[in-house]
C-alpha cells in the first residue's frame, strides 16, 4: 500500500449504535468511503458492562463498514464517554527567561510542560488535555506567543481524565480486531467540532451533544474549548422513567417517548388520552399524554440544570453570545430547543450539520462519529486549527455520498 | 331563669369537647407517657398498655392495661412481635374499654421490641373502630440495635400506616446525632421523648387554646382523612428579637424533617403557630410563606395560629403534613373501618391482602363497563402502589453504578425525586 494513502476510522462506541466511518486521507484531503452501523450490546451509560457483546456489536459494525469500503482499516481515531471522565484546570506561568523579554521556544514547552504536571489520583489516566489560549502579562493570545514580547507568559490546561479501566476496555474492544487506536478523542469535542461554526466558538457557544446514554457537553471560548464534561444521562433514562412510571416495557416505553415525549409539558388536558400501540391489537393501552411529557420533561430539566450545575462560573448566558447548539440521538426530543432556552437563558437551537455534507449522514446521531474524522485530519486533538483544511475533505465526502 | 338548670351549662360543655387520651404501648411507649404526666397538660388522659406487670406497677399513670395475661404471664413479649400482637388479640375488649369515647388518641410506641412492634396496630384499630382519630408517635430502633429489630419496626410500622390515620416515626439514629459526646442514656432517651412530647402539646394546643386564627377538631380530621401515607411532621422554635427568623431557622433544621425532596413534598398540610400576645399577622405572613416555600405551594394548606401568654416573646411551628403517595389503595376512613374489621387477622400479617380485598370489591361495582376500563383501574391500583413502594427503583440501571450527583441517584427517575404526581 501507497504511503500515501491512509485509512482512517472514526469509532463511536454508543450506548444505543455503534457509529464506523472509513475515510480515506491521501495527504491533502479526506473522503468517506464507508460506513458500518450496528445496535449496541453490552453497553449501558456509555461504559461496557458486558465486554463479549460490545466486541461483537463492534467488529460487526468495523466489517459492515470494511465492507463498503473494500479497504483494510490502518488506524482508529475512538471517541469516548463515559460517567467516569472528570476534569480540572490547572494553569502554571513562567517568567520570561531571554534578556530581551522576546518568548522562545523553550518558555513555551517549560509552561505547557509545568501546567500539565498535575498529578491524577490513582488509577485514572489523562484523556486529553486542552489548551485554553497563552496569556502574555494578562493579555491574551490566540495563536503561539513565539517572537512576542513580554516579561511573563501564562497558560491553563482543561485536563479530561478517566478511570483507566474504563477506557481500557474501549480500547480492547477495538484491539480485539486487531486494530490499533491511534487516538482517543472525548465525544464532546468530536460532535460539538462538527456543529458549531468557527464564529461561533469565538464568541462563546455551548455545544451539548444529548446520546442514549450520556450527556457530553463542550463549552467553546474565545475560539478553543474551553470546559468540557459528561453526565451519565441519556435517551435511555427517559426510557426507564416512562418504563417505570407507567408499567411498561423498555420497548414500549421507548415507542411512547419516541412519539409522544416531550421535553416541556404542552398538554394541559388531563382527559387527552394516547394509545400505546395504535393497531388495536389487544392489550393497547392508553395513557394521557400529559402524563409522558410530566415523565419526560422533568427528566429533560433536570439533565441540562445538571448540565448548568457542573458548569458553574465557567458558564454566564454574557460569555456564551453564540447560545446552545444541541445534538445526538436525544436531541430529536420535541420541545428541547426551547426547554434549553429556558434554562440557560440563551438563544438554543438544534446543531445542524454543515450544509456541504450528503443528506443521509445529517442525523444528530451520526455528528460524533464525523467530528472523529475532523479531528483525525487536525492530527492533534484539542487544537481548533485546520478549518480551510474541512472544507476541502468535507466537500469531496458530500460528493462521494450524494453519488453513491 | 337560673342559668344552672339550663341543660348545657358551661361546664358540661366543655367537658363535652374533646376527649383526648394519650396509650403508651410497650416499654418504650409507657416511658414516654410517664414523662409526659410530669408536663401536667390538663384535660388530657394518659393510659399505659403493656405486657410486663412488672413495668406498669413503676409507672406513675393512672390507667394501666395489662394485656396478654394469659399468653406471656406478665412477664413480657420478649421482643417478640408475634406474641405483643397474640397478646393485644386476646385481650381486645380490654383494650376497647381503654379507648371507648376518646376522639382522639395519641399512641406512643417503639418499634422494633414485642409489645411496641406486635400490640400497637391492634389497639389502633380498635381505636380507629371505635371512631377515633388515631395519631402513633413512633421511635424507631437504633442502629446498633441490629438488623433484625429495624426489620420488625419497619414490618409494624407498615402495618401501623394501614390502620393509623397520621404515623410520626422519629428515628432514634437522629437523636444518637444530636447527643453531645457525655450525654448520659437516659438524657438522650429523654430527649427523644422530648420530640414525641413537644408534637403531642402541639396538637394539644391547637385543640385547646384560644386561637388567633382557631383550628378545630374536624379540621384536624380534614388533614388526615387519607390513611396509609407518609406523615411529615416537624417543629421549630425560636425565641427573642428574632423569634420568627430563628424559628423559621430551627423548622429547616428540624431532624425529623432530614429526609429526600420527594418525600417533603405534602398534599395536605397543617402548619400551626404558637406564640405569645406579641404574635402579629405580619409575623405569621412571614412563617407561611417560609413554611410553603419548604413543603410545595400545591399543598392543600390548614392554617392555625394559638395565643399562649406563657410563651411570650416566643414562636413555635408545627408542621404536620399527608401525602395522598401510597394512601389511595385504602381511600377512606370508612372503607377501612369496615374493611379492616371483616379481614382483620390478614391486615396484621400482609397489609397488602387488605388492599387487594379491596380492589376486588371495588371491581364488580364497575363490572358492566367493557373490559378494556376494568383494566386499566386495576393498572391504575397497582401504579400507586408500585410508586410508594419501589422509590428507590432505578429500572434498567439496578446493576450498574450509582450515578451520584449532589446526593442524588440520577438514575432513579426524576419525577419520583422531584415528587412530582403522575395520573394514569
Amino acid at each position: 500500500m501507497k504511503s500515501k494513502h491512509t485509512f482512517i476510522a472514526a469509532v463511536e462506541i454508543g450506548t444505543s449504535k455503534i457509529t464506523v466511518f472509513i475515510g480515506e486521507y491521501s495527504g491533502r484531503e479526506l473522503a468517506i468511503i464507508g460506513r458500518g452501523e450496528c445496535p449496541s450490546h453490552g453497553i449501558i451509560k456509555g461504559s461496557i458492562v458486558d465486554f463479549k457483546k460490545a466486541s461483537d456489536a463492534t467488529q460487526t459494525a468495523l466489517l459492515q463498514a470494511q465492507n463498503e469500503a473494500g479497504e483494510d482499516i490502518d488506524c482508529v481515531f475512538l471517541a469516548q464517554s463515559g460517567g467516569h471522565l472528570e476534569g480540572f484546570y490547572n494553569e502554571a506561568a513562567v517568567n520570561v527567561k531571554s534578556a530581551d523579554n522576546m518568548i522562545s521556544q523553550s518558555d513555551i514547552k517549560t509552561v505547557c510542560d509545568l501546567a500539565k504536571a498535575k498529578m491524577l489520583p490513582e488509577g485514572r489516566s489523562v484523556v486529553h488535555n486542552i489548551q485554553r489560549p497563552f496569556r502574555v502579562d494578562g493579555r491574551l493570545v490566540p495563536t503561539s506567543p513565539e517572537h512576542l514580547m513580554g516579561q511573563r507568559l501564562e497558560v491553563g490546561y482543561w485536563t479530561v481524565h478517566g478511570q483507566k479501566q474504563r477506557i481500557a476496555d474501549f480500547i480492547h474492544v477495538i484491539g480485539g480486531g486487531n486494530l490499533q487506536v491511534r487516538e482517543v478523542i472525548l465525544s464532546s469535542l468530536a460532535s460539538g467540532h462538527m456543529i458549531t461554526t468557527a464564529e461561533e466558538r469565538q464568541n462563546g457557544v455551548l455545544a451539548i451533544d444529548i446520546g442514549a446514554g450520556t450527556t457530553d457537553y463542550v463549552l467553546y471560548k474565545d475560539g478553543v474549548a474551553h470546559t468540557t464534561g459528561v453526565v451519565a444521562i441519556g435517551g435511555a433514562h427517559l426510557t426507564n422513567d416512562l418504563s417505570i412510571g407507567l408499567r411498561l416495557t423498555t420497548d414500549q416505553a421507548e415507542k411512547l417517548k419516541l412519539r409522544f415525549g416531550r421535553a416541556v409539558i404542552q398538554s394541559k388536558d388531563k382527559a387527552d388520552r394516547v394509545w400505546l400501540d395504535g393497531n388495536f391489537a389487544i392489550g393497547d393501552r392508553q395513557f394521557p399524554r400529559q402524563t409522558i411529557e410530566q415523565i419526560t420533561s422533568a427528566r429533560m430539566w433536570e439533565l441540562l440544570e445538571v448540565v448548568k450545575k457542573k458548569l458553574g462560573h465557567a458558564f454566564t448566558p454574557e460569555t456564551c453570545a453564540s447560545g446552545v447548539v444541541l445534538t445526538g440521538g436525544s436531541a430529536k426530543l420535541p420541545g428541547l430547543t426551547e426547554c434549553a432556552s429556558k434554562i440557560f437563558a440563551v438563544n438554543a437551537h438544534l446543531g445542524e450539520a454543515p450544509s456541504w455534507l450528503a443528506d443521509n449522514l445529517r442525523d444528530p446521531g451520526y455528528q460524533t462519529a464525523l467530528g472523529l474524522l475532523y479531528y483525525s485530519l487536525s492530527g492533534k486533538a484539542g487544537k481548533a486549527s485546520a478549518s480551510s483544511e474541512t472544507r476541502g475533505f468535507l466537500g469531496t465526502l458530500s460528493r462521494l455520498f450524494s453519488n453513491g | 331563669m337560673d342559668l344552672n338548670e339550663l341543660p348545657l351549662d358551661p361546664s358540661l360543655a366543655s367537658e363535652r369537647s374533646i376527649a383526648i387520651k394519650i396509650i403508651g404501648v410497650g416499654g418504650a411507649g409507657s416511658n414516654a407517657v410517664d414523662r409526659l404526666k410530669m408536663d401536667n397538660l390538663d384535660r388530657l388522659q394518659l393510659a399505659c398498655i403493656n405486657t410486663d406487670s412488672q413495668a406498669l406497677g413503676s409507672s406513675p399513670v393512672q390507667e394501666k392495661i395489662l394485656i396478654g395475661m394469659n399468653v406471656t404471664r406478665g412477664l413480657g413479649a420478649g421482643g417478640d412481635p408475634e406474641l405483643g400482637r397474640e397478646a393485644a388479640d386476646t385481650d381486645r375488649e380490654k383494650i376497647s374499654v381503654a379507648v371507648k369515647d376518646s376522639d382522639l388518641i395519641f399512641l406512643l410506641a417503639g418499634m422494633g421490641g414485642g409489645t411496641g412492634s406486635g400490640a400497637c396496630p391492634i389497639v389502633a384499630e380498635i381505636a380507629a373502630e371505635s371512631g377515633a382519630l388515631v395519631i402513633a408517635f413512633v421511635s424507631m430502633p437504633f442502629s446498633f440495635e441490629g438488623g433484625r429489630r429495624l426489620k420488625q419496626a419497619e414490618e409494624a410500622l407498615r402495618n401501623l400506616r394501614q390502620v393509623c390515620d397520621a404515623v410520626i416515626a422519629l428515628p432514634n439514629d437522629v437523636v444518637l446525632q444530636e447527643a453531645a459526646e457525655n450525654e448520659t442514656v437516659l438524657d438522650s432517651f429523654a430527649r427523644a421523648d422530648n420530640w414525641v412530647g413537644r408534637g403531642v402539646k402541639s396538637i394539644w394546643a391547637i385543640l385547646f387554646k384560644t386561637g388567633l386564627i382557631n383550628l378545630d377538631f374536624s379540621t384536624l380530621r380534614q388533614v388526615f382523612q387519607h390513611r396509609g401515607g407518609k406523615t411529615l411532621f416537624g417543629l421549630g422554635e425560636g425565641s427573642g428579637d428574632n423569634a420568627v427568623a430563628d424559628a423559621i431557622a430551627s423548622l429547616k433544621l428540624c431532624p425529623l424533617l432530614h429526609v429526600p425532596e420527594f418525600s417533603r413534598k405534602a398534599d395536605r398540610l397543617l402548619v400551626n403557630i404558637v406564640g405569645g400576645t406579641d404574635l402579629t399577622l405580619a409575623k405569621v405572613n412571614q412563617i407561611m410563606s417560609a413554611v410553603a416555600e419548604q413543603f410545595g405551594r400545591d399543598a392543600n394548606f390548614v392554617m392555625g395560629a394559638v395565643i399562649d401568654e406563657a410563651r411570650q416573646g416566643q414562636v413555635e411551628i408545627c408542621v404536620i403534613g399527608t401525602s395522598d403517595m401510597g394512601g389511595r389503595t385504602v381511600p377512606s376512613r370508612r372503607a377501612t373501618t369496615v374493611k379492616g374489621r371483616a379481614s382483620f387477622s390478614s391486615s396484621q400479617t400482609e397489609p397488602a391482602v387488605v388492599t387487594e380485598n379491596l380492589i376486588e370489591e371495588e371491581l364488580p361495582a364497575t363490572g358492566n363497563t367493557p373490559s378494556g376500563k376494568t383494566q386499566t383501574s386495576a393498572v391504575k391500583t397497582a401504579q400507586h402502589e408500585f410508586g410508594f413502594g419501589e422509590l428507590e427503583s432505578r429500572g434498567n440501571f439496578e446493576r450498574t453504578d450509582r450515578n451520584l450527583y449532589d446526593g442524588q441517584d440520577l438514575d432513579v427517575p426524576t419525577y419520583l425525586r422531584k415528587g412530582i404526581k403522575i395520573s394514569l
